[in-house]
């Protein structure tokens, strides 16, 4: 091996100096951009973690105060964050259901069949949508006299004096807004897994009803392997989506009742920003805390899709 | 000729000296000016406004910003960033987070006591004060109490009349919802401020607060009070999306739809109502407001104060006091039911008018009642971490998780052991 390399003849680079320096010319201004807005903050907060910083200290222009990880130490005594971050966890059970639900979708809509683009554009109608429209929309549904509850009474489902706010309930209030972030991601993976669905060649498809392939069979055996790269795409973002979850609950429930959706991004977002009582310091190391969860799962997410068809190991 | 140089070196000197101090006096000045929520509905008045005071004030202009929802974040990044407004509208909560995280300037140092106390309701200044400093020109108000409006209707379908105080007003809760299915009235159940349950303390006479300054609302009066409206809430009486919306959102919207027969509060009510449903409008009665066993009102206002990074800090005192001053409190008063913080404003002729129309009603009943406007207790330091704690265990005592007496307690506690001094 190494006497090999010692004889190989010096490979000529196919680019020359020029072409590698315009193209670092060309990638340098979106790099630059990057570490502006990017690693600079990331790399500041991450820092903000372990001082104290905000509050008064903040008003009399006093710089960040270094304190090792105090930060880290209040919020594992603070019930609210240890709270917050068991319902930004729990949060997670939308990803497999949001995952597989807008996949299969995006499987039905990959067909040929007239109105399909109707279809297509229909499921990303509640991507587009603003938040606040959404909850004026949501909160109508899910009202003690909203459309949920009627439903539910006309079909004999509930007793029509049993009826309650579903998102004034302590026990169904999570799964409501859950409700609500999965009907706003559905559409933006499912178009992500169709994109993908078009990139499977079809010879593939062809090949196998040749050789009497069944449908559920063609499914697993080459749609799956081939869309792994994406299905680890949709994962990885639902996931880190899931952890951030923020808008949802603000506008339908602020974190009520009982704190029961009450999620981390959230609790960062109180701390850092409302009011002047704002914590810059404690809010960096919580987000510290979120990232760090984000970070795992994502290796876990790529230990599981990971590409083993050759790609791989 | 040595003593003549001398001379003419020295009125050269003079010359310079006055003709540059004149120039810096007169040297044009712009001052930042952040209003909160009023644009655009309120642009004509504001702009006016303006338009009057650079007119007194030639060497001053006026650089006016609405700011809404990111107003505190905005404010916050703008002093980090070397940009700092010079005169911001603030309500009395948040000034006094900002006071003691200090970033504002006191302004009595900025306006004589004396000058201050004669304009203003000596409490409306008080609501301003923080640490024996004022640092926020009181501005316009507003009474949570302030007026009754209900809809004639329901109260007689209900067989009642209008409540005189709020004992009666809570005795009556359960006969009008189970007479006529409408709520009687939604009060603030949970509120992110903390003015809600600490307010119907006050109302009733009960302190917040002891002699030592410790957080003291968990006596068997206090438990007494918030046990009725726990019965009434898990009763039913009061509509549940009060722990999930603003009272005062809740309430018009509802009695716009027939389904709430009371609305206590300011007149500013009245104008969605007027929008949404002009027919219940037209025969809505308006009367004096219910109060507490205290037989107080409270209330809240906007201040104007001044950022210690303001580059401009007299020009800004001097624009903050000509908003705030009794004229252009009662030229605001006339556009909108606002309550005037200045001391002049209760012998205006504006408001001892006779109407029949219920805006016109309601504003001449508490448009010259500033000196009511008090929120009844100071936030504490530390304000927005208390307030979360405390409208956590009202919201466990609602839903059955504590009792009324094991969540006052529970936040009492909480805020002895966190609430910075």
């Amino acid at each position: 091996m190494t006497v090999s390399r010692r004889h190989k003849a010096p490979t000529k680079s196919k680019y020359s100096l020029r072409d590698t320096l315009m193209s670092y010319a060309f990638l340098a201004p979106a790099l630059i951009l990057l570490a502006l807005f990017t690693f600079y903050p990331l790399a500041y907060g991450s820092y903000l973690g372990f001082t104290e910083y905000g509050g008064a200290r903040f008003g009399q222009g006093l710089p960040p105060k270094w304190i090792g990880l105090d930060n880290f130490r209040t919020l594992i005594a603070d019930p609210l964050f240890l709270k917050s971050m068991v319902n930004s966890v729990k949060y997670l059970i939308i990803v497999p259901v949001l995952q597989l639900a807008s996949l299969a979708v995006a499987v039905l809509v990959n067909k040929n069949l007239p109105g399909m683009a109707f279809f297509r554009a229909a499921y990303y109608v509640p991507v587009v949508t603003s938040i606040s429209l959404a909850a004026v929309m949501w909160d109508w549904i899910y009202n003690k006299d909203g459309t949920l509850n009627w439903i539910l009474t006309n079909a004999h489902l509930i007793a029509k004096d049993s009826t309650f706010g579903w998102l004034n309930n302590e026990l169904t209030a999570f799964w409501a807004v859950m409700l609500v972030t999965f009907w706003r991601g559905f559409g933006y993976y499912m178009v992500l897994y169709l994109a993908g669905l078009q990139g499977i060649p079809e010879e593939l498809e062809e090949a196998a009803v040749l050789d009497g392939a069944g449908a559920w069979k063609r499914f697993w055996s080459i749609t799956v392997p081939l869309m792994k790269p994406t299905i680890l795409l949709c994962s990885l973002l639902s996931t880190i989506a899931a952890l951030r979850v923020l808008e949802e609950v603000l506008v339908l429930t602020n974190g009520g009742p009982l704190n029961s959706t009450y999620t981390a991004l959230m609790y960062v977002y109180s701390k850092a920003f409302q009011g002047f009582n704002f914590d810059y310091g404690l809010a960096s190391a919580a987000g510290l805390v979120v990232a760090a969860v984000a970070l795992l799962l994502s290796v876990i997410n790529f230990r599981v899709f990971r590409d083993d068809t050759g790609g791989g190991k | 000729m040595k003593t003549k140089t001398k001379t003419a070196a020295r009125l050269l000197t003079l010359g310079l000296s006055l003709a540059l101090g004149t120039a810096a006096a007169q040297s044009p000045v712009e001052v930042q000016f952040w209003t909160w929520y009023l644009s655009p509905k309120f642009d004509g008045y504001i702009k006016d406004t303006i338009t009057a005071f650079e007119k007194a004030n030639p060497n001053i202009t006026v650089k006016w910003f609405d700011k809404q929802d990111t107003m505190v974040q905005d404010f916050i990044s703008s002093v980090n960033m070397g940009s700092a407004p010079d005169v911001v509208n603030l309500n009395i909560d948040e000034t006094s987070k900002a006071a003691q995280n200090s970033f504002l300037k006191p302004v009595d140092t900025l306006t004589p006591m004396s000058t201050l106390k004669s304009v203003y309701y000596p409490q409306t200044l008080a609501n301003f004060t923080i640490g024996g400093k004022v640092y926020g020109y009181p501005w316009y108000g507003s009474l949570n109490e302030g007026v009754l409006l209900y809809n004639p209707d329901l109260m007689t379908k209900a067989g009642v009349k209008a409540p005189r105080n709020m004992t009666e007003l809570l005795s009556m809760v359960k006969t009008i919802k189970d007479k006529t299915g409408a709520y009687a009235w939604v009060p603030a159940l949970k509120d992110p401020g903390g003015a809600s349950f600490l307010g119907y303390f006050f109302s009733d006479g009960l302190p917040i607060y002891d002699a030592s300054g410790k957080a003291a609302f968990n006596s068997a009066a206090h438990v007494a009070l918030l046990q009725k409206y726990v019965d009434l809430f898990k009763g039913g009486y009061f509509p549940e999306d009060g722990l999930r919306k603003e009272a005062f959102q809740l309430a018009t919207e509802l009695y716009a739809q027939n389904k709430v027969a009371m609305i206590v509060g300011g007149p500013q009510a009245l104008n969605r109502i007027k929008d949404t449903n002009p027919s219940l409008y037209a025969k809505t009665v308006v009367t004096t407001a219910p109060l507490g066993k205290a037989q107080v009102q409270t209330g809240t206002s906007m201040g104007l104060v001044i950022p210690n990074a303001s580059k401009h800090p007299a020009e800004a005192a001097k624009l903050a006091a000509f908003f705030t001053n009794n004229a252009n409190q009662i030229a605001f008063a006339k556009i909108v039911p606002i309550v005037p913080t200045t001391a002049a404003a209760k012998n205006d002729a504006y408001f001892k008018k006779v109407s029949t129309d219920p805006i016109a009603k309601a504003t001449s009943l508490v448009g010259a009642s500033g000196q009511y406007i008090n929120p009844g207790f100071k936030a504490p330091g530390n304000s927005d971490d208390l307030y979360k704690n405390f409208s956590d265990n009202i919201e466990a005592a609602l839903l059955g998780k504590k009792t009324p007496k094991a969540a006052l307690d529970d936040s009492v506690t909480y805020w002895n052991a966190n609430m910075k001094k």
